[in-house]
């Protein structure tokens, strides 16, 4: 990218810094309520209450509280009409404008796999059993992708164009990615960014039917590692030039340094062993961030702990890097889809502010395999300037972003 | 920095290529019409489907033995702008080239033949072949392998205005990265299930023909394809601007956005490519394009080719495309009524430039200026 910037006649690029935070997930509402949660290791995993799952292999998820998540929206007429999805967002939108009520973003970038899937399960239901459909015409308004994002722009009072990215569960990392080329580059001061998505049966079906989903524990690296389990959130990051930021007297959070992409070709569902679509990904972003993987202090890793994933990204990682502490969040709060990549962005910045290396819980072992430093099982305070976050998705779709503490 | 059309694929209930469908679309012809079934007891419906015989000089490349329709009408217009570039002289690094791929419902056949099983016979009947193929990224991926593509791949959805967003998107792209090439291709596939939701949302009508800027609105008929516009510095016609617009949460709101694109977009000498496709689309658009560019010629190729959603505005950039470089427009199907606006007819003359205006169905509006 200096290449570029170089060829253009443009001095530098722009430095982007992440001037407010919002989060919903199993691990809790707010920052706050996550770094807790981080802090004590919590697995979130539990019986799935959301459809039904007799005839699944797998039968446990991370959730997001109903109760909890449609509670605080249910004012108004149009609310209860919105899926779940559009919760998530307006929940973790509200934070983050709490947090800076002065950031107008003049693009917004968000990544999802499934949108609103359950309301076209609901439809597709009751078309199958010949029901009435008095409530087809919200099921079909509400379940696009970018619904949930135009629901949530529109509780605050935003219409900055709308790009929705579907990179499958690499989403949310490319959004985040994608919206910070875009203040690079100087195109944009201010990008809204982030990533959702709910859970839904025909994924979680999806998933069990390819037996990536386990029937037991999460364990994200591990020997024993028997597959992923699915959850569900929300993340979003507001990214602002950091210059411009600095002017108005922006909170800085952190900072956005790196991001890399690339495309394995190998299958579809499935990374080449050797992991060079990940490692070409975490090159490209340390290459973008002008650090070298010495100045890596902790990754968080894809880490769903399929075999082949954690196989194709631990084998990447160890070339990479030397003995860099790794944890993978999806072993608390399972695999959030297109959310993910944009809550392991939170979860980065939390652990820049607290200085504490976020676990790898239901660690037991490590495959023998893989050279990693796992941060087994519980949080610990470490010192920690740079941040690595992975997403890997179906297709082929490989990206990494480098995060690092507030700039003095 | 220079946006440019370098190559182009099209793909559609007309034909396939650029030439083929642009003769067509000239001649006044308007796609047949096929009905749609769904299960046993049901409705049918009409749709603008892409006949078989299309698709059928694909490559037997491995990913596309098992792939969805919305995948193959991918890969036949990628590599169709690829070829049309290439066979302009331009020669095609792909390390240094970017894919985007735009749609709308996505691989709609696959993901209710998917979610069919699991209804009927239960989870453990759900097919692991068909699961991955319902992923929005699948074309992407299937393309990217086909071409060789191992860079930057992003697979953007939204609704009609989403073509748009994709060439924004290429256009930052090639800003922001060190790249020569991006690939932007749109695809969507129809169903019986889309047919009915959109029957249900009152936005579609039974039979053809689709007539645009009627008032009140008729309806709709649901279209499928893909197209494609190969994005290089150089090329036979220029993107001079892109509005990414913004969006609607009640379409008594859509005109406002529309008009602001229109006078951000403005030219005088640009005829205007519409989304007009018998819908309140239309009556948002023929409001803002009365109040901002009233001498306007307008065009809409959606009563010829149907609603495509997600392929929608990539067909009408290559519609404004071929346009400048045919300095003429085809003629508007069913527009022999009074609507206020200028509508192209026969052999039409184009300026040097051509606003492509698209309102989605579903809240979302963007729009772009084309030069040659």
């Amino acid at each position: 990218m200096s290449g570029f910037h170089a060829l253009h006649g443009i001095s530098s690029p722009a430095r982007v810094a992440v001037v407010a935070t919002g989060v919903v997930s199993p691990l809790g509402f707010g920052l706050d309520e996550t770094l807790v949660s981080i802090r004590n290791a919590t697995d979130c995993v539990r019986a799935v209450t959301q459809f039904d799952v007799t005839d699944c292999r797998c039968k446990t998820a991370a959730q997001v509280p109903d109760q909890r998540l449609l509670g605080h929206h249910q004012e108004g007429r149009k609310r209860p009409r919105l899926h779940r999805a559009s919760h998530m967002m307006i929940a973790a939108m509200k934070e983050l404008f709490e947090r800076d009520p002065e950031f107008k973003p003049e693009l917004t970038v968000i990544g999802t796999t499934s949108g609103g899937m359950s309301f076209g399960e609901d439809y597709y239901r009751a078309v199958h059993r010949h029901q009435t459909l008095r409530r087809s015409p919200e099921w079909i308004a509400n379940y696009p992708p970018q619904k949930a994002v135009l629901d949530a722009q529109e509780e605050f009072g935003i219409s900055s164009p709308c790009l929705v990215i579907a990179n499958a569960c690499a989403s949310g990392t490319n959004a985040i990615g994608h919206a910070f080329e875009c203040v690079r580059s100087g195109k944009h001061q201010r990008v809204l960014t982030g990533g959702y998505d709910a859970l839904s049966q025909l994924v979680f079906v999806g998933f069990d039917s390819l037996q990536a989903a386990t029937p037991e524990k999460c364990r994200p690296f591990d020997r024993d590692r028997s597959g992923m389990v699915l959850g569900e959130g929300a993340g979003v990051l507001a990214l602002e030039d950091l210059a411009a930021a600095r002017k108005r007297g922006a909170k800085i959070l952190g900072e956005i340094l790196g991001y890399g992409i690339s495309t394995d070709n190998h299958h579809l569902t499935q990374p080449d062993p050797s992991g060079s679509g990940p490692r070409r990904a975490m090159e490209d972003a340390l290459k973008t961030a002008e650090i070298n993987s010495g100045d890596v202090d902790y990754i968080n890793a894809h880490g769903t702990a399929t075999r082949f994933n954690d196989a194709a990204e631990g084998k990447a990682i160890a070339e990479l890097f030397d003995r860099v502490p790794v944890s993978s969040t999806k072993s608390m709060i399972g695999h959030s889809l297109g959310a993910a990549g944009a809550i392991e962005a939170v979860v980065c910045l939390l652990a820049l502010q607290s200085q504490v290396l976020p676990p790898n819980i239901n660690f037991r072992a490590l495959d023998h395999d893989l050279s990693l430093n796992i941060v087994a099982n519980q949080s610990r305070d470490a010192k920690i300037d740079v941040t690595l976050s992975n997403s890997f998705g179906f297709g082929g779709t490989n990206a990494s972003i480098v995060i690092g503490k507030a700039p003095a | 920095m220079s946006l440019c059309i370098a190559g182009a694929g099209w793909i559609t209930p007309l034909g396939r290529g650029i030439d083929h469908v642009w003769d067509r679309l000239e001649r006044g012809d308007e796609a047949s019409t096929q009905s749609i079934s769904g299960k046993k007891d049901t409705k049918n419906y009409s749709g603008f489907l892409v006949p078989e015989k299309m698709l059928k000089d694909l490559p037997s490349h491995a990913r596309l033995r098992r792939a969805s329709a919305i995948s193959r009408f991918a890969a036949a217009a990628g590599m169709d702008a690829i070829a049309q570039a290439e066979a302009a002289g331009l020669t095609i690094d792909m390390t240094r080239l970017a894919l985007i791929f735009a749609a709308s419902n996505g691989g709609v056949i696959y993901t209710k033949r998917f979610y069919q099983g699991i209804v009927e016979a239960g989870a453990q009947s759900a097919s692991p072949l068909l699961f991955p193929e319902t992923v929005f990224n699948a074309p992407a991926s299937h393309l990217a392998a086909i071409l060789g593509i191992n860079g930057a791949s992003y697979t953007i959805v939204g609704d009609g205005a989403v073509g748009i967003l994709a060439i924004k998107m290429a256009s930052d792209l090639l800003e922001a990265q060190s790249l020569d090439f991006c690939l932007v291709v749109a695809a969507e596939e129809a169903d019986w299930i889309l047919c009915d939701a959109y029957r249900k949302w009152r936005l579609l009508k039974s039979q053809r023909p689709i007539v645009p800027f009627r008032e009140p609105p008729l309806g709709t008929i649901l279209s499928e394809g893909a197209g494609a516009l190969l994005l290089a510095r150089k090329g036979f016609a220029r993107v001079v601007s892109i509005h990414a617009g913004g969006n609607f949460s009640h379409q008594r709101q859509a005109p406002h956005i529309l008009g602001r694109i229109l006078h951000d977009l403005r030219d005088p000498d640009a005829c205007m490519i519409a989304s007009a496709n018998g819908t309140f689309v239309d009556l948002a658009e023929s409001e803002a394009i009365r109040r901002i560019s009233p001498e306007a010629v307008v065009y809409s190729p959606k009563p010829a080719l149907g609603e495509s959603v997600g392929a929608s505005a990539m067909w009408q950039i290559i519609v404004a495309a071929q346009a400048l470089k045919m300095k003429r427009l085809p003629p508007v199907l069913h527009s022999d009524h009074d609507a206020g606006l200028r509508f192209s007819t026969n052999s039409t003359p184009t300026g040097p430039s051509a606003i492509v205006l698209s309102c989605g169905l579903n809240q979302q509006a963007a729009g772009l200026r084309l030069s040659i």
